[in-house]
């Protein structure tokens, strides 16, 4: 039977409910992402109040711009690559090499923690490790005289943050594709190799792609890893934008760099949404086979795969253990005497910090759910004229590279009539648009499961839009909504790429603490915060993962898992 | 409460399709129920009689005509404001809440008193032989257990107006024949004016006071079961209810017809000379022994013996006809191949116009 029938005005307007919410959504939408939006390209490209694009001309001709630009292609590139090779590595070990249940859950715990960190743990290892003093260059190789910045510690820095997104993306593909269609293949006397070859990558081929411009997407987004280890002799965009307006304080300049920056991220976001994230050639027909173990990979090589895999963890696991080390001690490297002064320094001056990103993050989280569940509802479920524009209006702040949000943040909202900066509200409202989307996709999956008819049942025994949504829709979206909160907590303790433009006196992020202490030099209370950020982080997503485990709805545990696909 | 009727006038709805543009799912339907009536829409599937009940439920709004539910208009409110019990094909149960808090639903919405609530739920689940289930959830219930639940949830707040939506076509055929004689003498012991669709005309034909026959959106023709069964309108009608036996008759006076060249007693109204279109059931068609039989002889092609009757293929001329005979077991079965005469009892016979 078809469906959608044409939105009638007639109809929405007979329902106060359906009505309010609408309003009130676009009115936030306008607010918090098209008002920005419309004053960043206004700032960039209307002069005295005329049209002019000399301003991009002038800072596409600046060498120094071009090879940010150029620089920001090969960094995501290289991450794009190598994190896809990193992920099937993975993927294909977790689906593939027959590692028991406890095995599986370590690897993918080790996998998993970059994703749920503050964005520069590993940066902070790294330059134990490989720098000028560091463990492994100075202490073990005895190198004097070593960079830890520049092209190749950025891009492993990146890797091993971003390839847990590739290992999501292809896990799933591999484990649905059927391994007795591989069986079928090596019965027709096709070596192990050759079925690899011809079979098992093709079938991956879609989700190469997908995983690959998810992780060019991260990478040329990334602002935290280049900030402190790119260095001057590697500039990218987000970087350069942001010292264009922290720097020289050229508003105008920083805009039309982000936007510069906008081109690549768009085309990407578009290739991998409408083109790529279609496709794909394995398909779940729900009938499962004898799933005997699959002989698809040799013994040899199955156990190869482990010791990558293993030896990928530990360099995870050994940059995590770094930074509690460095947490510890007096100062790495110069002086290993253990102290808890770090803590307590992150304690008393760093509190206000904590107790800042903690509020936002309190606020924001239920915030942040109930808009992405509401949002996904409304999208899936109702029929309004414009519905299609506010999924696309919802998705802008997410798809975007945080440092385009946030340079549109400061200056849609630095005056008069909606001058913000400076308070709280700017920060959590930045977060509430930006990571909810997750909140909104999980909920419009959800919905897709749920049949509509237990909506309609709802209404036809007398309840409107309002008290179906509460009695009905929303305990059985409430994975979605747990979903939703958990993704805009560990949003609001790690980012830093949008709201470094946003903290102010009055108001600041451990995020940003953390960049000043690297840039000051002080990396044990930096290591101290990244710690205590990460437990943190830890303690909330257990306790919600514990939530959800108690809801017991079927669709819980994919929910769970998306607190980290997001 | 005292039953309402149902009308619309001129209804229709059309929905975008990717490929076909527009097109109609109901087109220009105009249709009446009575007060404590039960009409059953019967059709193929995408004949639009789903998408006529659901706009009768409100959750599809019309794009032309108008709907009356107790003489008052409904075309464009809401379906929580309609007062009308749904029930679903697929049961659409809700799965968060408790047999007793499916079933309470309507009554909580309402607002209603803890004391009023249990009295009436457990009431209505006594209709439907369902006591002691209250505290169940409805995943642990079979398929025939729900669809009670979900028929009680629907009756418990007293509806004007009750819409059943292939509430059987998910259960197994005894069970089916079984719930259909629960939910007609429900409906009669309530008395609430009720809309039925399905696609099965032997469900249709035990349940309903009056059949609908819809066809590409359209109502084809109304009647009762033994209206349309004996005076089908067009061959659709005469096809989808039962079987049938469409062959075409000459007609040689007033008062003859022949098919096949067997000659028939039978007043068709029709001109001498004219063809007539003519609807015969299989048991209209009696077959004899040839010997006893003059004229043309018809040829058995197959034979189903189904006890309480034998089905026949019988060639006869250029038709092949369908026979039902019930007085088997008075003589012996006929043979594949044997010639059988055929005698039309002309007073079953009906002709399309």
């Amino acid at each position: 039977m078809a469906t959608a029938s044409s939105a009638s005005w007639r109809r929405v307007a007979s329902d106060p409910a359906l009505l309010g919410a609408i309003v009130v959504l676009w009115l936030m939408l306008g607010l918090f992402v098209l008002f920005p939006m419309a004053h960043l390209l206004e700032r960039a490209f209307v002069d005295e109040g005329r049209l002019s694009f000399e301003p991009l001309l002038s800072s596409l001709a600046d060498p120094s711009h071009q090879a940010a630009f150029i620089n920001s292609l090969i960094l995501a590139a290289s991450v794009g690559v190598l994190g896809t090779a990193l992920g099937f590595l993975f993927a294909l070990t977790a689906v593939r090499a027959g590692l028991s249940r406890h095995w599986l859950t370590l690897l993918d715990a080790a996998a998993l923690l970059p994703l749920v960190s503050p964005p520069f743990t590993t940066s902070i290892s790294i330059i134990f490790s490989f720098g000028p003093k560091g463990l492994i260059t100075h202490d073990l190789l005895g190198l004097t005289n070593v960079s830890a910045y520049g092209f190749w510690s950025t891009t492993l820095a990146e890797t091993l943050t971003y390839f847990p997104i590739a290992y999501l993306t292809l896990r799933p593909i591999l484990a649905a594709i059927d391994p007795n269609l591989e069986e079928m293949a090596f019965s027709l006397g096709g070596s192990r190799w050759r079925i690899f070859r011809t079979v098992t990558l093709p079938l991956c081929v879609p989700g190469f792609a997908n995983a690959f411009l998810l992780l060019f997407a991260a990478s040329l987004a990334d602002f935290a890893t280049p900030l402190i280890l790119a260095g001057n002799a590697f500039p990218v965009l987000p970087t350069q934008a942001y010292l264009q307006i922290t720097g020289l304080f050229d508003f105008k300049g920083g805009a039309v760099l982000s936007l510069i920056l906008l081109v690549p991220a768009a085309a990407v976001f578009l290739l991998q949404r409408y083109w790529v994230g279609r496709r794909t050639y394995v398909t779940v027909t729900g009938k499962v086979g004898q799933r005997s173990r699959s002989r698809a990979i040799a013994p040899w090589a199955g156990a190869a795969l482990i010791v990558a895999c293993v030896a990928v963890a530990a360099l995870i696991v050994y940059f995590y253990a770094l930074l509690v080390v460095a947490s510890l001690v007096t100062a790495f490297g110069a002086n290993n005497s253990f102290t808890w002064h770090h803590y307590h320094v992150i304690f008393t001056e760093g509190l206000p910090a904590i107790r800042d990103t903690l509020i936002i993050a309190a606020i924001g989280m239920p915030l942040g759910g109930l808009y992405g569940v509401l949002v996904g509802y409304l999208i899936a479920r109702r029929n309004f004229p414009g519905r299609r524009l506010m999924e696309l209006a919802a998705m802008i702040n997410y798809a975007l590279p945080g440092t385009i949000v946030g340079i549109a943040y400061l200056i849609a909202f630095n005056d008069p009539p909606v001058a913000l900066t400076g308070g709280a509200l700017i920060i959590i409202a930045c977060y509430v648009f930006r990571y909810s989307p997750t909140g909104i996709r999980a909920t419009v999956a959800l919905l897709q499961q749920i049949d509509r008819s237990i909506e309609e049942a709802s209404s036809s025994l007398g309840a409107g839009s309002g008290e179906t949504f509460r009695r009905v829709t929303l305990p059985l979206i409430a994975p979605a909504f747990f979903a939703g909160l958990g993704v805009v907590f560990i949003r609001s303790m790690t980012a830093i790429s949008a709201t470094i433009f946003l903290v102010s006196i009055s108001w600041t992020l451990i995020t940003v603490r953390i960049l000043e202490n690297m840039t000051e030099m002080a990396l044990g209370p930096a290591a101290a915060f990244s710690v205590f950020v990460i437990v943190v982080v830890f303690v909330v997503v257990a306790g919600l993962s514990a939530v959800l485990a108690r809801l017991r709805t079927p669709a819980a545990g994919a929910a769970a898992r998306s607190f980290l696909g997001g | 409460m005292a039953p309402v009727s149902i009308r619309l006038d001129g209804v229709s709805k059309r929905f975008d399709h990717t490929v076909k543009g527009e097109v109609y799912a109901v087109r220009d339907v105009s249709l009446a129920v009575a007060e404590g009536e039960l009409l059953t829409l019967l059709g193929p599937s995408g004949c639009g009689k789903s998408t006529t009940l659901r706009m009768i439920a409100g959750f599809e709004e019309p794009d032309a005509g108008t709907i009356l539910i107790g003489g008052k208009d409904v075309t464009h409110v809401l379906p929580n404001r309609r007062g009308i019990g749904f029930v679903f094909q697929n049961y659409a149960l809700f799965p968060h809440l408790s047999v007793f808090e499916n079933v309470a639903y309507a009554l909580r919405v309402q607002r209603r008193d803890e004391a009023s609530i249990a009295r009436a739920v457990e009431g209505v689940l006594e209709l439907v032989g369902l006591t002691h289930y209250g505290r169940q959830q409805s995943h642990q219930l079979s398929g025939g257990e729900q669809q009670r639940v979900a028929l009680a949830r629907a009756v418990v707040f007293e509806p004007q107006v009750l819409l059943f939506d292939e509430p059987l076509s998910n259960l197994d055929a005894k069970l089916r024949v079984e719930m259909r004689g629960q939910i007609r003498a429900l409906q009669k012991r309530i008395g609430t004016t009720t809309v039925y669709v399905t696609h099965d005309q032997e469900e249709a034909m035990a349940i309903s006071d009056r059949i609908a026959v819809m066809d590409k959106g359209s109502v084809v023709q109304e009647g009762t079961a033994q209206e349309l069964y004996y005076r089908p309108r067009t061959e659709f009608v005469a096809n989808f209810i039962g079987r049938t036996n469409l062959v075409d008759g000459h007609v040689v006076s007033a008062g003859d017809v022949e098919i096949e060249g067997v000659r028939v007693a039978f007043s068709s109204g029709l001109a001498a000379g004219e063809r007539a279109r003519l609807v015969v059931r299989p048991e209209m068609i009696e077959l004899r022994a040839a010997a006893v039989c003059d004229g043309p002889h018809g040829r058995i092609v197959q034979r189903t013996f189904l006890g309480e009757k034998t089905d026949y293929v019988v060639a006869l001329g250029a038709a092949t006809l369908q026979v039902a005979a019930s007085d088997q077991y008075r003589r012996p079965l006929f043979e594949i191949d044997q010639p059988v005469g055929v005698y039309f009892h002309a007073d079953g016979i009906h002709v399309l116009r």
